[in-house]
């Protein structure tokens, strides 16, 4: 799991698009949330992050901070770390997450699913 | 970073013309889904591509069940989730979605959440509802999964917490969560709405 900026996500007019390569390469991405928002819907858009990404870590997933210098990101990096817990820093996307996938648990299902 | 792809689009900011799409989580991360419930490994790309050439912003949606029930939680139905608990959490990350919907809306751009119909959480149209589900996961989850008319709880709680500024934005379901999923047929609805489909003066 790539933890991306809004850019990645809105990538301005003729720069990279960086959320192609990820997909490409399999990774899924947790967004944080857009620069300038009032800092109380900030707070509680990070936390709703932070608590996402405490249920990958906890279960053993990788899950890594795209744009580790991002400020947004060093602030859910504070929550996660007030929590107990750490982000990788840096993605590949060319090697994409499979070398430390989930051992025993398929995220590509068949044709037929529910729920959630 | 190595791998770019290098997309031509029009600006998004300040563009009255724009659609803000507010995606359900698991769309962009598939990882969130009930175990083996994926249909991709990570991103879906083919929604991905319809929103890149039709130049819409892209918000992402928490996941309500993820961060309840974690990573290996089992398919379940409304009714096993519709409890004070966690009709707070729905409400406490729905909070700073909504906000950000209102101003979406008072910038003047059109606004779409798109969920995932079949899902307990995010059904928009269509959700899985049964008075009887629960216990031991042994039903086969491939032929009597319940689905039914209606929204899923973190759908329901948003568009209240929006009050009738709902009805100043669209949302529609992709039925990722149902077996009859047909990609082709759902991108084609999403591109019609994204197109202005069934609004009043319809681009």
């Amino acid at each position: 799991v790539a933890v991306v900026p809004d850019a990645y996500l809105n990538p301005a007019a003729g720069s990279d698009d960086h959320l192609v390569g990820l997909a490409a390469a399999g990774w899924g991405v947790v967004a944080l949330p857009q620069p300038g928002l009032p800092a109380h819907v900030e707070r509680a858009a990070l936390a709703a992050v932070a608590d996402q990404l405490t249920a990958f870590l906890d279960d053993g997933y990788e899950v890594a901070l795209a744009e580790p210098d991002d400020p947004l990101a060093g602030r859910l990096n504070g929550v996660l770390v007030a929590g107990g817990r750490r982000l990788r820093a840096g993605v590949s996307p060319l090697t994409g997450p499979g070398s430390q996938a989930q051992p025993g648990r398929s995220t590509v299902g068949g044709s037929e699913h529910v729920g959630g | 970073m190595g791998l770019t792809i290098r997309w031509v689009r029009r600006s998004t900011r300040d563009d009255p013309d724009v659609v803000v799409c507010y995606l359900a989580h698991c769309l962009l991360n598939a990882n969130a889904k009930v175990d083996e419930g994926a249909r991709c490994a990570g991103v879906s790309t083919p929604v991905l591509a319809l929103l890149r050439e039709r130049g819409a912003t892209i918000r992402q949606m928490p996941c309500p069940e993820l961060a309840f029930g974690g990573t290996r939680r089992f398919w379940a139905v409304r009714e096993q989730y519709d409890t004070p608990a966690y009709r707070a959490h729905c409400r406490r990350l729905a909070e700073p979605v909504a906000a950000q919907v209102r101003a979406d809306l008072a910038a003047g751009h059109r606004v779409l959440v798109i969920g995932i119909d079949g899902s307990p959480s995010m059904g928009v149209e269509l959700t899985a509802a049964d008075d009887t589900w629960g216990g031991r996961p042994d039903k086969p989850r491939d032929e009597d999964y319940p689905v039914t008319p209606g929204a899923g709880l973190f759908t329901e709680t948003l568009l209240g917490l929006l009050g009738e500024e709902a009805g100043a934005l669209r949302a529609v379901g992709i039925g990722q969560d149902l077996f009859d999923y047909d990609e082709e047929r759902e991108l084609a609805k999403l591109g019609g709405i994204l197109s202005g489909d069934g609004e009043p003066g319809a681009r």
